[in-house]
């Protein structure tokens, strides 16, 4: 008990810390990447998702964790294209609202009740959206389902991973001329 | 991967990737020692727990199964810590480095949608819904989809992550259809 309350005050504490000191939970930052003018954001992730793929692969192989890869359903495509719009209206995503939560704009606890009610929504109609979204899947385990080592896939997207990084970086990140 | 200017004072964008890495991987780690199974960290769980507390004023959430999921699971102490923690480190960071700048709606919201507080928050409530319901749907958000997610390879995830922004894209352009205005 005490255990879970110090991982979940360390790990948040340092999320939510890295998210605003890197500038990240900046309403004009989130909304300047999708009208594609500020890529400070799309780097920041792909460089965290890069390096982890690379270090969740190793650790996989050396036996220290099992991955575990999520499969593919229609929820992912419809829940992404909802969860999109959603962002796209708010200028933040779950993990950002919170950061911002404490740094005191305001706007950003509508959004937490908005959230939360998005979510008991989904619980009360959760035999509609089970029949409709997930009843048929897919293995999300790409070099399983192609039969391709996952040690010739991994290179190959921290390759693509990255080009994106180094074509977006080509872009002066300056949010502020963007509005 | 050399750096262009970032905003001044802001860390740069490859120094927060690699904390957000290090982080991801810490903590897969550490949920797999404490046998929560294959769990990678995500924020929708924190909202989720926030919903669960829902079945103590309406019974009938009770024996939901997406209540119990948020409400039973081994780590949703985790959860609902994060929800505390995510927001005291925005705050210590906002803080400590002197840019702590309450305000009730974004100042560019302001300028390109009017002062009204009224329209933001309703704007704000109708996407977080969507946003909430999207991520359950999706199982994960930005968190568990694309830092986890497409870090894990994963076939689902890299679907969801690549659906938030096609729609993402189309809501900003809808909301700002004219900026950019200091293009040549």
């Amino acid at each position: 008990m005490i255990l879970k309350i110090i991982i979940g005050l360390i790990v948040g504490f340092v999320f939510g810390y890295t998210l605003q000191r890197t500038g990240i939970t900046k309403y004009p930052r989130v909304m300047g990447m999708l009208l594609l003018k500020d890529f400070k954001i799309l780097k920041f992730m792909l460089t965290a998702v890069t390096f982890s793929m690379i270090g969740f692969y190793t650790l996989d192989s050396l036996g220290i964790i099992e991955l575990n890869p999520k499969p593919l359903d229609w929820g992912k495509l419809v829940g992404g294209l909802i969860f999109g719009a959603g962002m796209g209206l708010l200028g933040y995503c779950p993990g950002t609202m919170l950061s911002r939560i404490g740094e005191g704009k305001k706007d950003a606890w509508v959004g937490l009740l908005g959230t939360v009610l998005g979510i008991l929504f989904f619980a009360v109609h959760v035999e509609f959206f089970k029949t409709h979204f997930k009843a048929k899947s897919i293995s999300g385990d790409i070099s399983a389902a192609l039969g391709i080592n996952p040690w010739i896939i991994v290179p190959v997207a921290a390759i693509i991973f990255m080009a994106i990084i180094y074509l977006a970086n080509k872009k002066v990140d300056d949010f502020k001329q963007n509005f | 991967m050399q750096s262009k200017q970032s905003k001044k004072g802001e860390w740069h964008w490859f120094t927060g990737g690699i904390i957000v890495s290090v982080l991801a991987m810490a903590t897969y780690i550490i949920f797999q020692a404490l046998s929560y199974k294959s769990y990678p960290f995500g924020i929708t769980a924190s909202f989720g727990n926030v919903a669960s507390w829902f079945q103590y004023p309406f019974d009938a959430l009770a024996d939901n199964p997406i209540i119990r999921k948020y409400s039973d699971s081994p780590s949703s102490i985790i959860s609902l810590t994060m929800l505390f923690s995510v927001a005291l480190g925005g705050f210590a960071a906002a803080k400590l480095n002197k840019n702590y700048a309450p305000e009730m709606i974004p100042s560019v919201w302001r300028k390109y949608h009017g002062p009204s507080v009224l329209k933001r928050f309703i704007i704000v409530l109708f996407g977080g819904f969507l946003l909430g319901l999207g991520a359950v749907l999706a199982s994960g958000c930005t968190t568990g989809n694309i830092l986890q997610g497409w870090a894990h390879l994963s076939l689902g995830s890299i679907v969801a992550g690549a659906s938030f922004f096609i729609t993402g894209i189309i809501t900003a352009n809808i909301l700002y259809p004219k900026t950019g205005g200091h293009q040549s």
